[in-house]
């Protein structure tokens, strides 16, 4: 009889791999079914979440994966509120993005293949929640990866977006190796990576190896949650279909590192801390500032989606995984709100029965006073960009309000210097309020300078893309997660979550500060764009710093890409160590090869003329010594008669000399 | 029949080829249709020790033995070659694999036209060879079949294969007859210091004839060997693995006995011999730096034996470190296993930058084999269960995948004898299939959890972070082998497969079919099987690791 908990597990990770197996192998017949067969699958799974949560207990289910010799591996899944949380946020919001997803990409030739990938990563990412070890986590870890490689590119003939692909799953790959070291290491030093045998175990490890096996660990948050320094393929990862980014790009995959560092949190030494405090802030401010020059409506939201993990990486380094995970739930819901409501906006740029239209239509540049031909999908982005700003009565402010605390707690308690990540944060957040009050301006506010393009006919999202939206936008106000609209403390989330309780009045109101200036100096800039502002205007994209120095990552070309790896370090040593090969290595041999073969001419020579030649010598010798012989046998008896006096005469000679 | 099933293995291909010299010329096409049958017989056979071999026994099974050659020399004693062949949870995968990989090249070879008695009489005589050296239980005959194989395969590349196949063929030729050089040195040189204790107590007249030997006799011997009591001319020698593998037999005295203090320019003669030996054995495996032979022999190598090359020859030289290298001088391999492990970091590293600068699709297939091959090194050099069992594992999962890289590979140059990888691009648009089963082959060569791949790295990192000997950085480097992995698989699938179709040669591009029923039913359970070994490896993890177990408390 199986565990139930195990059967629940298997029911859970069952329902979308299934899905995935069948849609897939059946190709494109099953068009048709593909959506609502994702939306009911996802449906199922939430209603089971739904049914039977049970936030309060712990379970665990284990078993022996292989064993060898005399060390079984196992592997565990695990239940428990971290778990529960996970597993309804992302069944949501993925039941969402699938409705949303039907209207969206209805014309698509593949949608079979959509959704199986889709449901692959349902499964994947589910896996990870479940996952009650760190191995069994990084197996799906993997397969997460492999999915979301396969859905940023999803548009295959598209050159930009199979690169942007690669560069995900390669880069996310360095952060992995980091992470399996750090497994490895856990298991040779402690035998398990199982979270509740290492709780008990962790604390024996001299302090040293903790600290690296914690850095290793973090690798894989870097990797996957887009820290610095392998940020850099998330915004090219919004090549992919903008339901992908916000499923994946933005609310749940991206998270996944979040949810490591929650798990994995007690084996943190102060070292360590301070090195994922460190990482987390330096990328929270190169999001935030890069965000502030994109021109792209996706990648803006790319990079404020890095800078919002930063935040959350800096709320696990001050010391609170509670407030990331908080930041988290909340960013999910507000972030991909943003990310439907951006594919609603891009839908309508993009003109009817036309793939290449003569501009881009993602470019903020091009559109402008949208709001009055698109209100529903307007609000919906207005209320989602005040929960990230962190407007008061908004979700997004609770949370951020949350991780402030914390930072100032713990500056406090750290001393003078410590304050600035605290202020850092505080200075990005206000940069949060500038560059989302910058994108409502550019993209609903003002002239409308899309009129420029007589192609573009922008309407209203349907009704199946306009409830998820609409549902977000809900989840992105405050009354979900606390009563108390400045005041996160008092909601249920924190309570359940048990998080250290800090308080200070006067954090709230500095922030809600900080927010207002952001956006007055937002709309300072972008409140009055004319209607013909250029669109190619330098930079035409970016991340921040600009890049007009040397960087180890190459961008995208057209031209290059067939020739040009996109890690340049990499494809540099490629090529050394292939100029060794050819010219050292293999030179060696083929010269050895070659010395062998004139060597051998040498000796043949040598045989030839000096063996050979000592033979025939020797011949000739015997030769011409028996033709000299031959002239005594002339069979003259005065000849012999000569020759045996010589030979007396010699004899006696000798015998005299004797 | 159920006694001989090992010698039937070898027996089966060897007679296949005589009777493909006696078949009538003008049927040349059922030269393919008797290698097809004699691979499917193998199969059986293979099946059949699958099914007789119990893995819970750690030791040699099946075993069959015969005296061959016995010649008495005097004072020199008296030289008994055997023929012994055994089969236990090291070989035993391995010789699955050969039967598996075997079929699978019989099968891909139906399209050869030329010379096709050759073809298929040396195909054969190589599986055979092949068989023989994992079966063999006797170095003498051992070296016969490792010598053996090379004689089929520089024909095979050399005569069938592209247009610089002189050239690789005779690279090889050269590389590994050196190779095999190094291990007949060693071989003397064992063959000079052990004796068989079982024969030596029946010449001393300890055992009448025909008693089958006892554990005290062979320990009487050995005590007399140890006071000099018996007599030089008394000594029978040996090349019997299991009596080289037991230091009790070596002469006190000789060169390469394990008390042995003569030194050669201050280097102990059995820590040379353990280097001459692995040497040997490394130019197979391949390891860097000796492995440029590898690349030159598969670009022009056909591809049918290209996968027999990569699929399961390669795994003669890891086989060999396992069973004879480690086998005979543990001690020399444990104090050594630092260097060992940094080669295998070193060709994981290597071979992978230069499979990333490859602008040959089989030529990056070939450097990713030396990145793979290099996790063999690593696990071995660990001397680990988790190591040992990883690196037969990875092994085994690299002879799967490899075999499947080339056959795809071999796809494309039978196509349109091109392989260059900047050639393409969207080929996803005219083969979608031939699209879909690279990006599986590739997703699990790459490391892809749920694929064979991944077990057989985990597992060889695993084993070289739980090694006492070996410090932390020589594996953690080696993980870098899992990006590059990455790299190079995802870089060419991105360049050749995805974006919109174009081919260099538009001429051609008829030419790009999909796959045929014959390669689909080559690779679709090819990709099956890695699935079924990345999810349940115990089916593999269960076969080798009471022998592992057992050769390692051996080893120490």
């Amino acid at each position: 009889m199986l565990d139930p908990s195990a059967l629940l597990a298997l029911l859970l990770l069952g329902l979308p791999l299934l899905a995935f197996l069948v849609l897939w192998s059946g190709g494109r017949r099953l068009n048709f079914l593909a959506g609502p067969a994702g939306v009911l699958v996802t449906a199922a799974g939430l209603l089971v979440c739904f049914l039977y949560a049970a936030p309060d207990s712990i379970h665990t289910f284990s078993f022996d994966w292989v064993s060898i010799g005399t060390f079984p591996l196992t592997l565990t899944l695990r239940f428990d509120a971290l778990t529960w949380l996970m597993l309804l946020l992302v069944h949501f919001v993925a039941l969402l993005v699938q409705i949303y997803s039907t209207a969206y990409l209805s014309h698509e030739r593949s949608l079979y293949r959509y959704f199986a990938f889709l449901q692959l990563f349902v499964f994947s990412m589910l896996g990870i929640v479940l996952s009650g070890g760190l191995l069994l986590m990084y197996i799906f870890w993997e397969l997460v990866g492999l999915s979301s490689y396969l859905l940023i590119g999803f548009w295959y003939q598209r050159p930009r977006a199979v690169w942007a692909a690669k560069k995900a799953f390669v880069m996310n790959r360095i952060g992995d190796a980091a992470f399996l070291t750090g497994i490895l290491l856990l298991l040779y030093t402690t035998g398990s990576t199982d979270f509740e045998v290492l709780t008990h175990s962790a604390g024996s490890l001299p302090p040293g190896l903790l600290t690296g096996i914690g850095l290793c660990l973090f690798g894989g948050c870097v990797g996957k949650s887009a820290q610095f320094p392998l940020s850099a393929w998330l915004p090219d990862a919004m090549e992919g279909p903008t339901p992908v980014s916000a499923l994946i790009h933005a609310a749940t995959m991206v998270a996944a590192g979040i949810f490591l560092l929650a798990r994995i949190a007690f084996l943190f030494t102060p070292t360590a801390q301070l090195v994922v405090l460190l990482v987390g802030t330096f990328t929270m401010l190169r999001g935030a500032l890069s965000a502030c020059r994109a021109w792209d409506i996706k990648r803006v939201l790319a990079f404020s989606t890095v800078s919002q993990l930063g935040l959350m990486v800096l709320a696990v380094g001050v010391g609170s995984w509670q407030v990331a995970l908080f930041h988290l739930t909340t960013h999910a819901f507000f972030k991909a709100g943003l990310f439907l409501s951006a594919g609603s906006v891009i839908h309508a740029m993009v003109p009817l029965g036309s793939s290449s239209p003569g501009y881009d239509p993602q470019d903020m540049r091009t559109m402008g006073g949208l709001r009055q031909v698109m209100p529903l999908t307007f609000g919906c982005f207005v209320v989602c960009a005040a929960a990230l700003a962190g407007l008061p009565f908004f979700s997004g402010f609770l949370s951020k309000d949350a991780i402030f605390l914390q930072a100032f707690a713990w500056a406090a308690a750290q001393g003078t210097l410590a304050y600035l990540i605290p202020i850092l944060a505080l200075a990005a957040a206000g940069l949060t309020a500038y560059y989302m009050t910058r994108q409502v301006w550019l993209v609903f506010m003002g002239e409308k300078r899309y009129l420029k393009y007589p192609e573009v006919h922008p309407h209203e999202a349907p009704a199946r893309m306009g409830v998820p939206m609409a549902l977000l936008a809900l989840l992105s106000l405050f009354v979900w997660f606390s009563f108390n609209p400045l005041d996160a403390a008092s909601g249920w989330f924190m309570a359940r979550l048990a998080g250290p309780d800090h308080h200070a009045a006067w954090v709230p109101w500095l922030s809600v500060a900080v927010t207002l200036a952001g956006i007055s100096w937002g709309y300072f800039r972008f409140g009055k764009v004319p209607y013909d502002a250029p669109v190619a205007e330098v930079p035409p994209e970016g991340t921040w710093p600009p890049k007009r120095y040397f960087s180890w990552l190459a961008e995208f070309s057209e031209q290059t890409q067939q020739r040009v790896f996109f890690l340049v370090p990499f494809q540099q040593v490629a090529v050394l160590l292939q100029r060794i090969e050819t010219r050292l290595i293999d030179a060696l041999v083929n010269a050895f090869g070659r010395t062998t073969v004139v060597l051998a001419h040498v000796i043949n020579w040598i045989d030839r003329h000096v063996v050979d030649g000592g033979v025939w010598l020797i011949t000739y010798l015997v030769g011409r010594a028996g033709r000299l012989v031959r002239l005594f046998q002339n069979g003259k008896i005065q000849t012999y008669y000569l020759t045996t006096v010589l030979g007396l005469f010699l004899l006696l000679l000798w015998l005299w000399l004797l | 029949m159920g006694d001989h099933l090992l010698t039937l293995l070898i027996v089966i291909p060897l007679l296949g080829a005589l009777l493909m010299l006696a078949w009538p010329h003008e049927r040349s096409s059922d030269f393919r249709l008797i290698t097809l049958a004699v691979m499917v017989l193998e199969g059986i056979v293979g099946v059949l020790i699958y099914l007789s071999f119990d893995p819970a026994l750690s030791r040699y099974q099946l075993t069959e033995a015969a005296d061959w050659i016995t010649l008495p020399l005097g004072t020199l004693g008296t030289v008994s070659i055997d023929y012994a062949l055994a089969i236990d949870g090291i070989s035993l995968p391995l010789v699955l694999l050969a039967v598996l990989v075997l079929l699978v090249g019989a099968i891909s070879s139906w399209t050869i036209a030329q010379r096709p008695r050759a073809y298929f009489s040396l195909y054969l005589l190589l599986s055979g060879s092949i068989v023989g050296c994992f079966l063999a239980q006797d170095f003498f005959l051992f070296y016969l079949f490792f010598e053996f194989m090379l004689l089929p395969m520089y024909f095979l590349i050399g005569l069938w294969g592209g247009p610089r196949r002189e050239y690789a063929a005779i690279k090889f030729f050269v590389y590994t007859f050196f190779g095999s050089l190094l291990i007949l040195i060693v071989m003397i040189g064992l063959y000079l210091s052990v004796m068989d204790p079982l024969e030596t107590a029946r010449m001393i007249g300890l055992l009448e004839p025909g008693v089958p030997g006892s554990m005290d006799a062979i320990r009487q011997v050995q005590q007399w060997l140890v006071n000099e009591q018996i007599a030089p001319e008394q000594i029978v020698r040996t090349f019997r693995f299991e009596y080289l593998a037991d230091p009790a037999n070596y002469l006190p005295g000789t060169l390469l006995s394990p008390d042995s203090t003569l030194t050669l320019a201050g280097v102990p003669f059995r820590l040379l011999a353990f280097w001459l030996l692995f040497v040997g054995f490394a130019v197979k495996l391949p390891v860097v730096p000796v492995h440029t032979w590898l690349p030159d022999a598969h670009v022009e190598a056909p591809t049918p034996v290209s996968v027999v090359l990569a699929g399961i020859l390669l795994k003669v030289g890891g086989y060999g470190f396992i069973r004879i290298v480690d086998g005979f001088f543990p001690a020399e391999a444990l104090h050594s296993s630092v260097p060992l492990a940094v080669l295998g970091m070193i060709s994981i590293v290597y071979g992978g930058f230069n499979a990333l600068a490859q602008s040959d699709l089989k030529k990056m297939i070939a450097f990713s084999s030396v990145s793979h091959m290099g996790f063999v090194l690593l696990g071995i050099a660990s001397f680990t269960a988790e190591g040992i069992n990883g690196a037969l594992y990875q092994m085994v999962s690299h002879g799967l995948l490899s075999a499947m890289l080339f056959l795809l590979a071999g796809v494309l140059s039978d196509r349109t004898h091109n392989r260059t990888i900047e050639h393409y691009r969207g080929l996803i648009g005219p083969m979608p299939r031939y699209a879909v089963l690279t990006g599986v082959a590739f997703f699990a060569s790459l490391g892809l959890p749920g694929f064979s791949g991944f077990v057989g790295e985990l597992f060889t990192l695993m084993g070289a972070f739980r090694a006492e000997y070996l410090p932390v950085w020589v594996p953690a480097l080696s993980t870098l082998g899992i990006v590059l992995a990455a790299a190079y698989f995802l870089w060419t699938f991105q360049r050749m497969f995805l974006g919109t179709f174009w081919y260099a040669q538009p001429q051609d591009t008829p030419l790009l079919r999909d796959l045929s029923a014959r390669e689909l039913g080559l690779l679709v359970p090819l990709a099956l099987l890695t699935l079924l070994l990345g999810l349940l490896p115990g089916l593999l993890f269960d076969l080798t690791g009471p022998t592992v177990q057992a050769w390692l408390s051996g080893l120490r």
